[in-house]
């Protein structure tokens, strides 16, 4: 291989450079374009000069317009979301009625069945299945209602339009018009909101829409909002009005969430993030009829299944954790009652209680389970005759049961409100922060996306318990 | 335990006032920390000299108090490292005059050079706000050694200027030629470019940057009084204050090479008027430009306004067929000119 | 038109008209390998979903593709894999995704690169077009999209566009399965042989330019006899590509 002719080539690419200057590719492109406009000119007849269709530009005036933008907008995520939330109920229930009312007892016989040991029963049925079978009924459903939706809208090529509309909002913050997109995907699930951070091909902004999506608060944590705002905040009031209470709530706390996304992207864009580079573009594509049937399928395939697929993975051990250590004794206590000890100081400081901390570090994999783990350990804490045992998470169907159990573990309206607080402002699920590093492949990245969150929710919780106790006590 | 709300929320503020303090960005005692921790003088005597550079460039000449001013050290540190640098033959003490010696003068370009080069990669490769690239390169300067500022001339393609219109002295200490007269001393009527914006100092800079002037535009100065200097440019006037004019340096041209007064920033493009791409400001650079190249703002394309954003500026533009929405200030930076029917 | 397809049921196999075996992600020992480029947005993904039976999604947005997706089908007793480029406007940025269908066309040597255009925006398209053009004589044209141009009333003549772009035009609606049998064989002739291509020349290039063009490419000629883009090489010398400049140091080049 000779060296030196290459050199000599090299160093002729570099003298020519210097003399060509500083313009070669904009008069390369330039060149190229008017290749194209000549070919074009040669080949193509069209009546329409302007290339976008008459029909586009029609529906583009609308749902762009002044007038009409926001509320058509408004109303199809409204749609969406409400379709989301009650259509999954009733699969929900069944799933859940099957996992654990038929095929649990099912599973516990065989184990009777085969003299399978206790220890090994317990820990494969009620750690390992009931962990993945909870989070495969609360799921599924919604995320099977959710992503077809979106992706139809997406198929239809609307959502670029959404972006257009927010483009303001976002530029104020740092970030890009599109995250409005990534934002409504994360209130489906955080790590599919990830995922759809691609579509933004800007460096910087991707990352902020990336750390910032946990703020969309996502199906796994809508039941919790639900539960834990019907029991206690819609109790403090008359009968009548306890429902719009509890929806208020909810939807405060999702507002707020969105709060804080954009307060955290414009603190992101202004500190570690500013020196990543940052360009905007977006093209509003024609607008194309969705294949229904073949959106469904794809989107199902795509990001249902495979989010679900990590979610299991990830709820797995989680569910055998949480039955080791609610059943292995350690100098006459479980390890969960060491642990909740330990935690309790911290959780009356931050106004909760080393119950929900405990049960949101063994929850990591999903927030779906947050609620019967904790349900689980205040029953084992306090002694109340309810559940099904150490190391078994439940639920119980009556509001008002759940509510007295909870009690009875000391809570007051300070936990709740904290409660519904931190399940916003807390660190993602293992199966977002995994694909949170995945995408960026980036430690660093992935360990500010994780940590900032929880440090807004101690920040947050703390005040707010400080300021309850001085004002109301 | 002996736990009390407020004394809670007293320990509270008083940590993050604390933290504040020290990671502050900039300000911040941590980074004050980490700037000086592990320097030995280096900065202080690269500052010495491109001061001294400077100041020789404009005709003057340094003396030690000039130099106490404008670095704000204290004497004995100054003194100490002066004579430190006339014994390393960077400079020779006449009484008390400082002058450079050849070796000064060339160690003080090679800073100057790192200086631009940086400026230069910040502009094209990263995000850093305008404000901020000189900054970045004053702590930069000190830190990169020859052959990582070599690298990074490789890698930006050996660029001749830097992203303010300043020439990047070459390796063997040439600079390109550089024949600008500042805004504030052309007589009403010359037509010329802006080939320079003066980074320094920040508060005139700023004034500069929120008036949207960019550098190769062509401009054509209106008025030039006392108090007012007014030009004319890329379909907009400009009045400006004679301090923040002196900061502007121009390349005065002939009536020939001023081609084309029609043509204006793409943002001021009105709703049904159909226009045609002039140019890109080399204001747009990096990644930006090249995708505005590649969607197809090219010389001669045919542009014009499709949809506005029901809130704020972003607006989509009709080119080649497709709909592209650009923030206001992408398309303050495209030079359109109007389409004659 | 295409009413007769639109079922929802494309993608089952009996619908497949040609005699063409899709076998999904089964990518081994194959004879020939096809590259897939093309702009955002172009339909590009339905194009490689329906030559080899895979199902990606594909979003109404640009830029949904950002992973490279392989895929494989059997056309005449040979197995062609097919390499789905993420979509890109142009080859000639720093972008990760240009960089990654660049060095694809450039280094990975496809024997037939398949470039997929909306009909409706071919100018825009031409840009990505000549630029491959410029790397690589084994294309064929995927003039996607025709019925959408139909409706807007867009006219293309696509022999002309053949003629000009000197490779082979084959229009396509790719959502309707319409023309993908066509692209099939024109694929397999081109990989064979059968078709020469005669690929388009940026012409429109100011005079400095074109000179550093051409004395930079002919010095690159003479150094490998063999190098079918030296144009391009030395464009991307021109602009200070990195990596070109390594692989010529290296060697490995030809």
């Amino acid at each position: 291989m000779e060296k030196e002719p290459i050199d000599k080539i090299l160093d002729l690419a570099e003298d020519l450079r210097w003399k060509i200057g500083d313009d070669f590719h904009d008069e390369l492109t330039e060149g190229i374009y008017a290749d194209a406009a000549e070919i074009v000119g040669d080949v193509t007849r069209s009546e329409n000069s302007g290339g976008r269709s008459r029909l586009d530009t029609k529906i583009d005036r609308i749902v762009t317009s002044k007038t009409w933008g926001f509320p058509i907008m408004f109303l199809i995520l409204a749609i969406v979301l409400w379709i989301t939330i009650v259509g999954a109920n009733y699969p929900s229930s069944m799933l859940s009625d099957l996992f654990l009312n038929t095929i649990r007892p099912f599973l516990k016989d065989l184990a009777v069945q085969i003299n399978m040991p206790w220890w090994l029963s317990g820990f494969l049925i009620d750690g390992v299945y009931m962990a993945v079978a909870w989070v495969i009924a609360v799921m599924l459903p919604p995320m099977a209602i959710f992503f077809p939706l979106f992706t139809l809208l997406e198929d239809f090529g609307y959502l670029p339009r959404v972006a257009f509309n927010l483009d303001y909002l976002f530029k104020k913050s740092g970030a890009h018009g599109k995250q409005a997109l990534t934002m409504s995907m994360g209130f489906g699930c955080n790590a599919a909101g990830v995922v759809a951070t691609r579509i933004i091909d800007s460096p910087r902004e991707r990352l902020i829409a990336i750390i910032t999506n946990n703020f969309s608060l996502c199906n796994g944590r809508w039941p919790t909002q639900i539960l834990i705002a019907t029991v206690f905040l819609g109790a403090v009031v008359p009968q009548y009005l306890s429902g719009i209470v509890a929806v208020s709530a909810v939807i405060g706390i999702a507002v707020l969430g969105i709060a804080f996304m954009f307060f955290s992207s414009w603190l992101l864009s202004k500190t570690v993030l500013k020196g990543e580079v940052s360009t905007f573009n977006l093209e509003l594509p024609p607008y194309r009829p969705p294949r229904f049937w073949k959106t469904i399928y794809t989107s199902i395939i795509d990001r249902t299944l495979i989010v679900l697929w990590r979610a299991i993975v990830f709820a797995a051990p989680a569910g055998a954790a949480i039955w080791l250590i609610s059943n292995i004794d350690v100098g006459g206590q479980s390890i969960a009652g060491w642990m909740i000890d330990f935690f309790d100081p911290l959780g009356f400081l931050i106004g909760l209680n080393g119950v929900i901390l405990l049960a949101y570090i063994v929850a990591i994999p999903a927030n779906e389970i947050v609620i019967p783990t904790i349900l689980m350990l205040t029953v084992m804490v306090t002694g109340v005759a309810a559940g099904e045992g150490a190391g078994v998470m439940f639920e119980l169907d009556s509001a008002n049961e759940t509510a007295e159990i909870l009690r009875a573990g000391g809570w007051t309206l300070l936990t709740a409100i904290n409660l519904m607080l931190f399940s916003l402002l807390h660190n993602p699920c293992s199966t977002t922060i995994y694909t949170i590093y995945k995408e960026t492949q980036s430690v660093k990245w992935t360990s500010i996306a994780t940590l900032l969150p929880l440090i807004l929710g101690f920040i947050v919780t703390f005040l707010v318990a400080q300021i309850w106790r001085i004002f109301i006590g | 335990m002996n736990y009390n709300p407020v004394t809670a929320l007293a320990i509270f503020g008083i940590l993050s006032v604390f933290l504040f303090l020290i990671f502050r960005p900039e300000k911040g005692g941590f980074w004050k920390w980490k700037k000086t921790s592990k320097d030995g003088g280096k900065t202080l005597i690269e500052d010495i000299l491109k001061q001294m550079f400077h100041m020789e460039e404009s005709g003057k000449i340094a003396d030690i108090h000039m130099l106490r001013d404008t670095l704000k050290v204290n004497e004995g540190k100054l003194v100490y490292i002066i004579s430190r640098m006339a014994a390393n033959d960077l400079l020779n003490i006449e009484r008390d005059r400082l002058i450079l010696t050849k070796s000064g003068k060339e160690y003080a370009l090679s800073i100057i050079r790192t200086h631009r080069l940086w400026e230069k990669y910040l502009a094209e490769k990263t995000g850093y706000d305008q404000r901020e690239w000189h900054q970045r390169a004053e702590q930069m300067e000190h830190l990169l050694s020859r052959e990582e500022t070599e690298n990074l001339a490789e890698k930006l393609g050996n660029p001749i200027y830097d992203p303010h219109g300043d020439p990047i002295p070459t390796s063997k200490g040439e600079t390109a030629d550089f024949n600008g007269v500042s805004l504030s001393r052309l007589p009403k009527g010359t037509k010329g470019r802006i080939i320079h914006l003066e980074d320094e100092p920040p508060h005139i800079y700023e004034q500069i940057l929120k008036r949207n002037i960019t550098i190769d535009s062509l401009i054509r100065v209106e008025e030039n009084g006392k108090n007012r200097i007014v030009f004319y440019s890329e379909g907009e006037y400009f009045t400006l204050s004679p301090a923040v004019a002196e900061n502007i340096t121009v390349l005065v041209i002939k009536d020939d090479d001023f081609k084309d007064p029609g043509s204006f920033r793409l943002s001021r493009l009105k709703d049904k008027e159909r226009a045609k791409v002039v140019s890109i400001s080399k204001e747009m650079r990096g990644e930006s430009r090249r995708r505005l190249l590649d969607l197809g703002f090219v010389k001669g394309t045919p542009i014009r306004v499709d949809l506005k954003s029901p809130i704020g500026n972003t607006k989509a533009y009709l080119v080649k067929g497709t709909s592209i929405a650009l923030r206001e200030d992408q398309a303050s930076k495209i030079l359109v000119k109007k389409e004659k029917i | 038109m295409s009413k007769n397809t639109n079922t929802g049921c494309e993608s089952c196999p009996q619908h497949i008209p040609d005699d063409v075996k899709r076998l999904g992600v089964d990518t081994g020992d194959a004879d020939y390998v096809v590259a897939l480029a093309g702009n955002p947005n172009t339909g590009k993904s339905t194009v490689f979903n329906t030559l080899t039976g895979l199902r990606q999604h594909t979003g109404n947005w640009p830029g949904k593709t950002v992973t490279r997706a392989e895929g494989a089908f059997i056309y005449d007793k040979k197995k062609y894999k097919l390499v789905d480029l993420p979509g890109t406007y142009s080859l000639l940025s720093t972008s990760e995704d240009e960089e990654v269908a660049r060095n694809f066309i450039l280094f990975g040597k496809p024997d037939v690169t398949v470039i997929v255009v909306d009909a409706s925006r071919l100018e825009r398209n031409l840009n990505l077009v000549l630029q491959i053009l410029e790397i690589t004589d084994k294309a064929v044209l995927c003039l996607n999209l025709v019925d959408e141009a139909e409706r807007n009333k867009i006219e293309i003549d696509e022999r002309a566009l053949a003629r000009d772009l000197g490779i082979p035009v084959v229009p396509t609606s790719a959502r309707f399965r319409k023309g993908i049998p066509e692209l099939t064989k024109t694929i397999a002739e081109v990989a064979s042989g059968e078709i020469v291509c005669k690929p388009h020349r940026i012409k429109n290039m100011p005079k400095k330019i074109k000179n550093a063009v051409e004395k930079l490419s002919s010095e690159l000629r003479k150094q490998f006899p063999g190098l079918p883009n030296s144009r391009w090489i030395a464009f991307r010398l021109l602009e200070g590509d990195k990596t070109i400049i390594n692989t010529l140091k290296k060697g490995e080049l030809v």
